[in-house]
């Protein structure tokens, strides 16, 4: 991200919103807008002001495990590392604005809106992690059930613990560990993907990590499947086996308390040893593996940029197998797990074949289209707007004096055609006299 | 296709090519059973 920020011709704008895109390829205008940090570029992210804000708030990227001030830095290594302020937060004490020695507050500071004109977009939204609804399996309700993405930050040696694996009811350290997998994902009733096998690596990465702490740390993952598809993973997933992490194949309905000592209770049947029967099994904390999701907010950029979304809510790409980067909007591409759930090495390539195909775009001046494409007879148009409603591409729309096909978003299917009730829309190329021609033509003997 | 999959298929069936089945009508369906088509397959 540092070497981003250091490469020129990039510009980053952080703490920012697309607020609105319309446009066509080599056409995107754009507006953005800039969020308000409430201090200036002087800032040299010192964190001065930190140490002395009194007023606090739970940190996001902590995930809510730890408190940050009112005026804080995102993190130890944001870029740019400059310090901002949660106004919701934040009682307007002024004691920043006193110790802040390159006087970088600025209280009046409002949000700027910058308009850009673009020539292609890369949509590379990212995802979240799945919030198990409360309670379900213990998620909210006790409070030793944390998620992976909490683990991850408990783990972390810039995290809320330094990285002391203590577990969060009673600060001790957990001896008895369960993760369960596919939350909230591969379920009917929640979302019915897989997410690609993420999860299942990221557990076997915290468990080994986890044994490195502390060897006699006991560890058991309940699993549907593991799936460990990848270069090196299944030798990692084997090496986690002979460590001692075990993994048992089992479907986890149910969660309980002993509301003394806040350990967990699970009741669980493996299914690969019959002969063991159901058995009741505690532990010290467990960790959901939970699904990854499409971010919390996207539907303001798939209608903004009118996306279509897949059946797992994430971005639809133009081919799921022959092209999986771009989208049906020319000039618009899918980068990373914006297009679905994916590790971090296909996110990569992804990125960068979006990118390769941007660059190939853009290195020429003109757009080159096929002259297939629809066009309505104004004249014969009648408003019903069925050709509209029908077009996949979204390239009709409506005006006073009848529909109006974009050349450049059209694909020349013909849709439109044959749905229209008053017969106003041509295609090029592929006339209705034609095909009554050839029509006429083949039946002349009968 | 049947061609390279050297499948044989009567000669009374006449293929029209278009570009894609979206693009038929009713009305151009409805010609060639007026003009005498036993039946239209659609295949796309």
């Amino acid at each position: 991200m540092l070497e981003a920020a250091r490469t020129e011709g990039l510009t980053i704008y952080t703490y920012s919103e697309v607020e609105d895109l319309d446009g066509f390829i080599g056409n995107f205008n754009v507006k953005i807008r800039k969020k308000a940090r409430y201090t200036t570029h002087d800032c040299n992210g010192c964190g001065a002001c930190e140490e002395i804000c009194p007023a606090i708030g739970p940190s996001e990227f902590d995930e809510g495990m730890s408190a940050r001030t009112a005026i804080y830095t995102v993190f130890n290594q944001a870029v740019p590392l400059v310090a901002q302020i949660d106004m919701d937060r934040c009682i307007r004490c002024g004691l920043c604005e006193e110790i802040c020695e390159v006087d970088a507050i600025d209280f009046d500071q409002e949000d700027e809106i910058i308009d850009l004109k673009v020539g292609s977009v890369i949509v590379a939204t990212g995802w979240d992690e799945y919030e198990p609804p409360k309670g379900y399996l213990g998620y909210n309700k006790y409070p030793n059930v944390i998620t992976q993405l909490q683990l991850e930050r408990i783990l972390n040696p810039n995290g809320p613990t330094v990285s002391h694996l203590v577990r969060p009811s009673d600060g001790k350290v957990p001896k008895r560990i369960l993760f369960i997998q596919c939350v909230g994902s591969r379920d009917l009733n929640k979302n019915t993907y897989c997410s690609s096998g993420v999860c299942c690596m990221t557990t076997i990465k915290n468990s080994k990590l986890i044994k490195q702490h502390d060897p006699n740390i006991e560890i058991e993952v309940a699993y549907m499947d593991i799936r460990a598809a990848g270069k090196d993973y299944e030798e990692y997933f084997t090496a986690s086996r002979k460590q001692g992490i075990k993994y048992i194949r089992t479907n986890v309905s149910k969660v309980e308390e002993d509301p003394e000592t806040h350990n967990l209770k699970v009741i669980m049947q493996d299914t690969l040893r019959d002969s063991l029967g159901l058995q009741e099994k505690e532990y010290d904390l467990i960790v959901l593996s939970c699904a990854m999701v499409p971010p919390k907010g996207i539907d303001k950029i798939t209608n903004m940029l009118k996306l279509e979304t897949s059946q797992d809510g994430f971005f639809k790409e133009f081919h799921s197998r022959l092209n999986p980067i771009d989208t049906k909007i020319p000039g618009m591409v899918l980068a990373g797990t914006s297009q679905g759930p994916k590790s971090i090495s296909e996110s990569i390539a992804q990125g960068r074949a979006a990118a390769s195909s941007l660059a190939r775009l853009m290195s020429k001046d003109k757009y080159q289209i096929k002259l297939i494409r629809a066009k309505v007879d104004k004249e014969r148009c009648s408003n019903c707007g069925l050709c509209e409603l029908n077009c996949v591409y979204n390239a009709i729309t409506l005006h006073e004096d009848g529909a109006e096909v974009d050349e450049i978003l059209c694909r020349g299917c013909g849709s439109c055609l044959s749905n229209c009730p008053s017969e106003a829309i041509t295609l090029r190329y592929y006339r209705e006299p034609q095909y009554e021609t050839q029509i006429d033509a083949i039946l002349e003997e009968i | 296709m049947a061609g390279t999959m050297r499948a044989q298929y009567p000669a009374s069936i006449r293929p029209i090519r278009m570009n894609c089945t979206g693009r038929v009508t009713p009305s151009l369906m409805m010609r060639a059973l007026g003009k005498g088509a036993d039946g239209i397959i659609l295949a796309g």
